[in-house]
């Protein structure tokens, strides 16, 4: 039973965000500053630091897909990061060691670069045109805060439910 | 050099990249219907969102309501005044109707740009990168929805059909940046219709953009902006927003007018999608507007 429960929480995981954009959105529109809720991207950083890099590469590449497929319809842009996101962060974490406190700030820093790669790519399609100034401050800065309370909530939970699957190399 | 390209590594990178590049490619033009596993696999998601969603919507409908409670009073006392203008205004719309269809049926012209059908939805799921303003609603093919259809709220026009599966369909939202996002509009409270297209939206101030207005026309602040059903795809009268303020260009030939969208595009749960009785016109054959 123990190999269901990480690709249900990720799946719920999945699910959670467009919820919470769907609910949530109205409270920060007012302010025109965007957060951009990252849950099922912190889960895929924690499972490659405290599972493996190989299943983290696999959620990323999986459910990746399925954000592009089902939410952005332009396809490529989340599988590939999530997945580099996670083949990088297995390097970082070589140099450092891991506990609870290095997980969350390199997940917090993984959801700053993810964010600017997908401003990037999305400029690059011409999808936005906000230059990268207006970005830091209307998304990039609201993302990461919230992002940073969604890992403080999270970790504990999350690190509970890779250490029960005993995710192996 | 030879070690370079013998880092495996490093060519599934170079191999992935260009896979990368040609996904988006494949998928950023302008498709007419999505591929089969694309379909099949929103239809499964959407299947189980439409589950996930009722008690996450429950649990937020409860926390409103006891919201809403707290306001009551003061809402009831001010629909109260409202209430008596109401009924005036009520007459007198069915006065004008009843004289509108006797006029056509003098002229005998049965269909008009305005009749339309709704079919009505439930939102199940927004896309939570806000890069691209989507919803995900619960009516799909099987439903009547197609592609091109206008979403409206009780307020007013917020997008329009993207996609269209088996069992859901994808709205983008006006408010989302796509270049090939294009609506015919007009503006009819002053003497001679002002026509334009809403092409783009202002995403630091977030307004809409309303372009190739001519530029000796002018055009009052607070103007009601409606579709014009000009576009062929449209149907005509559905409120789009209120002028907030009139540029010109940057060549100076023509105007463009910033609209505060009349419907919100936040906190959206029923949506209709609007099937326009009149024939429609097949943009992308006619090169039309409202693409």
């Amino acid at each position: 039973m123990s190999r269901v429960w990480l690709p249900l929480t990720a799946l719920f995981l999945f699910l959670a965000e467009s919820s919470y954009a769907d609910l949530f959105s109205g409270e920060h529109f007012h302010s025109s500053r965007i957060f951009v809720p990252h849950f099922l991207f912190i889960f895929i950083v924690f499972l490659t630091i405290f599972g493996s890099t190989k299943s983290g590469i696999i959620y990323g590449l999986v459910f990746g897909f399925l954000f592009d497929v089902v939410y952005t319809e332009i396809l490529g842009i989340y599988a590939f990061l999530f997945a580099f996101l996670a083949l990088v962060v297995s390097r970082v974490m070589k140099m450092v060691h891991s506990n609870m406190l290095s997980a969350a700030l390199v997940s917090i820093l993984a959801v700053a670069v993810l964010e600017i790669l997908v401003y990037e790519a999305n400029s690059l399609i011409h999808f936005t045109d906000i230059s990268f100034n207006e970005f830091a401050s209307l998304r990039l800065l609201p993302t990461l805060l919230l992002n940073a309370a969604a890992v403080i909530i999270l970790a504990f939970p999350i690190k509970f439910v890779i250490d029960r699957s005993k995710v192996v190399d | 050099m030879p070690q370079f390209f013998l880092n495996k590594r490093l060519i599934v990178l170079l191999v992935s990249i260009i896979i990368l590049v040609a996904l988006i490619g494949f998928s950023v033009r302008d498709r007419e219907k999505l591929s089969w596993p694309e379909q099949f696999l929103k239809d499964t998601t959407g299947f189980i969102q439409n589950i996930f969603d009722k008690p996450v919507q429950l649990t937020a409908g409860f926390f409103e309501n006891v919201k809403d409670l707290e306001n009551t009073y003061q809402e009831n006392k001010r629909l109260k005044t409202r209430l008596d203008e109401y009924v005036d205004l009520k007459t007198k719309v069915q006065d004008l109707e009843k004289e509108n269809t006797e006029l056509r049926d003098v002229l005998g012209k049965k269909e008009s740009l305005r009749d339309f059908s709704p079919i009505q939805a439930t939102v199940i799921a927004r896309n939570p990168d806000m890069w691209h303003e989507k919803v995900i609603i619960n009516r799909g093919k099987i439903h009547g929805v197609k592609k091109n259809m206008a979403v409206i709220t009780a307020k007013g026009l917020v997008g329009k059909i993207k996609t269209v599966t088996q069992f859901t369909s994808t709205v983008q939202l006006l408010s989302s940046m796509d270049p090939k996002n294009r609506i015919s509009v007009g503006i009819y409270s002053e003497k001679t219709p002002i026509y334009g297209f809403i092409e783009g939206f202002d995403q630091k101030e977030r307004l809409l953009m309303m372009k190739k207005i001519p530029y000796d026309v002018k055009i009052k602040k607070g103007s009601e902006v409606v579709t014009s059903g000009l576009g062929g795809v449209f149907p005509k009268g559905l409120p789009v927003g209120k002028v907030e303020k009139v540029e010109s260009d940057q060549y100076g030939l023509t105007q463009v007018a910033y609209i505060k969208p009349e419907a919100v595009m936040y906190d959206l749960n029923h949506l209709m999608v609007v099937k326009r009785t009149i024939t429609t016109v097949d943009p992308t054959e006619s090169g039309g507007g409202d693409l």
